[in-house]
């Protein structure tokens, strides 16, 4: 089968920027594939995701989704955001109907798809709320019911769970884990927590900043559904951990991801 | 409950009405001294014995009438053609690029410079007056627009293109919605321009009933009475305006837009 997405040889250096963003890099994510992109702040990742949806170009290499070059937004791909960026004068409702009128889709129809996306994350009890009166939590699951109802076969996840408490972020993983299950799509996630992306992801990149790059793959054959707790989990964490030092050659560098790794280390 | 709610209404009075309540004292201890010449500034009671044969003798309320009528008729025409030119302006960076530096130039020439021109174009008569201040309007409120287009957060617009939403839709249903809270504060300072280009106007062009008309007759006649009355129900409408509309609107629109009151 053709891979959802193929990632080939993109890297990207920003003006005024000593050392590149990332250096080429390749990979494909297969239908139904869950793919993290991990590491600490500078190490490309976000960029990578940014070029994968379409809102960044690379400066040489190509990206690829279900076959067609990428050169903007759209075709299959849907993206959350770490704020929700919800549109605060619309309600939940409007918000996660908001994609499905931009594609014209009939009211009649795009009203079954809201009420079964909002369901699927458990707010259909706030519908007609506004984004103002609901929790960080509540407003991160109402951006991925805006994602999901568009039916993406390519769901792309900036740092989704970052902004929020310790709590709500594992419910937030368990009812991701849950919903993936359920749709499958294929899932690029991007954060800088170790664990968060070994416990979701059915392969880990491990990028490395200065210049950013993928310093290692981790294939994660752990059956699912996973639980957090998982003993192979914390293997896994450790080996990235191992890794990232390993790549610290400098002061300046090895300041840096101590912050990320005493940041993740919790 | 209610005892306390009495006290928190009148705390609320005196606090915003202290430095009211000490100029009115202040203005009546200089004229009941006898230290201010009287045809240069009358009593309080004089004043307002005045307003109120203004209102029964010169049928005052008809002038206030026509003014706010000529207000909100120039003001409303106004800000429709300024948020209009605003959306076009800030949309397309080739009509930017072009026209931002004209409303910029325009806006810096005050609005009455153009009264000489209204009254050649359109006569003598009220609808100059009101041309003059739908101009007044207009240039604020297009400024006010294109510059809030262009604060539209980011992230927003890139949700709203990762959905899919492109062109006309886009402008209609993201960045139109996601600018108003900077609109309803171009409405209130496009207000207070239309209220400046109106009287500045009526002033001048004195044939069209309204309250400019009224102070001109005040200076022409030397009554520093009428004059001070008008003022003061200027004063009034403003602050009622402000209280009873922009305010409230203000309110609404923040709360909705999660501006204020998120948890």
């Amino acid at each position: 089968m053709a891979p959802a997405l193929r990632v080939n040889a993109v890297s990207k250096t920003y003006a005024r920027s000593e050392s590149p963003a990332l250096t080429p890099t390749s990979f494909d994510v297969e239908p139904g594939q869950f793919v993290s992109l991990v590491g600490p702040s500078g190490c490309g990742k976000s960029t990578l995701l940014g070029m994968i949806a379409g809102l960044i170009t690379p400066d040489e290499g190509s990206i690829e989704a279900l076959g067609e070059l990428v050169t903007g937004p759209g075709n299959g791909r849907a993206i959350v955001f770490q704020d929700a960026a919800l549109f605060p004068w619309l309600t939940l409702e409007r918000n996660v109907e908001y994609g499905l009128r931009a594609h014209g889709m009939p009211k009649a129809e795009r009203r079954e798809k809201v009420a079964h996306a909002l369901r699927m994350v458990h707010l259909d009890h706030v519908a007609d709320k506004h984004p103002y009166e609901l929790s960080g939590g509540m407003r991160q699951r109402a951006s991925i019911a805006r994602a999901l109802v568009l039916d993406p076969e390519i769901l792309l996840m900036d740092e989704p769970f970052s902004a929020l408490d310790a709590q709500t972020r594992t419910l937030l993983q368990d009812e991701l884990q849950r919903i993936w299950l359920e749709t499958r799509p294929a899932v690029v996630f991007v954060t800088h927590n170790l664990i968060e992306a070994a416990f979701l992801s059915d392969t880990v990149h491990l990028l490395s900043s200065s210049p950013g790059r993928v310093v290692k793959t981790y294939d994660i054959g752990i059956p699912r559904p996973r639980d957090e707790a998982d003993p192979a989990l914390l293997d896994i964490r450790h080996d990235m951990l191992e890794r990232l030092r390993a790549e610290v050659d400098d002061a300046a560098l090895r300041r840096a991801e101590f912050a990320e790794v005493t940041e993740v280390g919790a | 409950m209610s005892a306390d709610r009495l006290k928190s209404v009148c705390w609320d009075i005196v606090r915003k009405g202290w430095l009211l309540a000490l100029l009115m004292f202040l203005w009546w201890l200089v004229t009941a001294a006898g230290w201010a010449d009287p045809y240069k500034l009358p009593s309080p009671g004089h004043v307002l014995s005045t307003l109120g044969n203004l209102f029964t003798e010169r049928a005052l309320l008809d002038d206030l009438g026509a003014t706010l009528l000529r207000l909100v008729e120039g003001w409303a025409i106004g800000v429709t053609a300024g948020v209009l030119l605003g959306l076009i302006t800030g949309g397309s960076r080739f009509l930017e690029d072009g026209i931002r530096p004209v409303i910029a130039g325009l806006q810096a020439v005050p609005t009455i410079a153009f009264l000489p021109l209204a009254i050649l174009w359109f006569g003598f008569n009220g609808t100059a007056v009101l041309v003059i201040t739908a101009f007044g309007t207009f240039k604020p409120m297009a400024i006010s627009t294109y510059s809030a287009m262009h604060q539209v957060s980011p992230t927003l617009m890139m949700a709203g293109r990762a959905m899919g939403a492109r062109g006309l839709f886009l402008q209609r249903t993201l960045v139109f919605p996601a600018i108003v809270p900077n609109l309803v504060t171009g409405l209130k300072l496009s207000w207070s321009f239309a209220w400046r280009a109106l009287m500045a106007a009526e002033i001048v062009v004195t044939g069209a009933q309204g309250l400019g008309g009224v102070l001109e007759l005040g200076r022409e006649i030397g009554a520093i009475d009428v004059v001070i009355a008008v003022i003061l129900v200027i004063l009034v409408v403003g602050i009622v305006t402000e209280q009873l509309f922009f305010t409230r609107l203000e309110r609404w629109v923040n709360r909705r837009w999660g501006l204020t009151g998120a948890r």
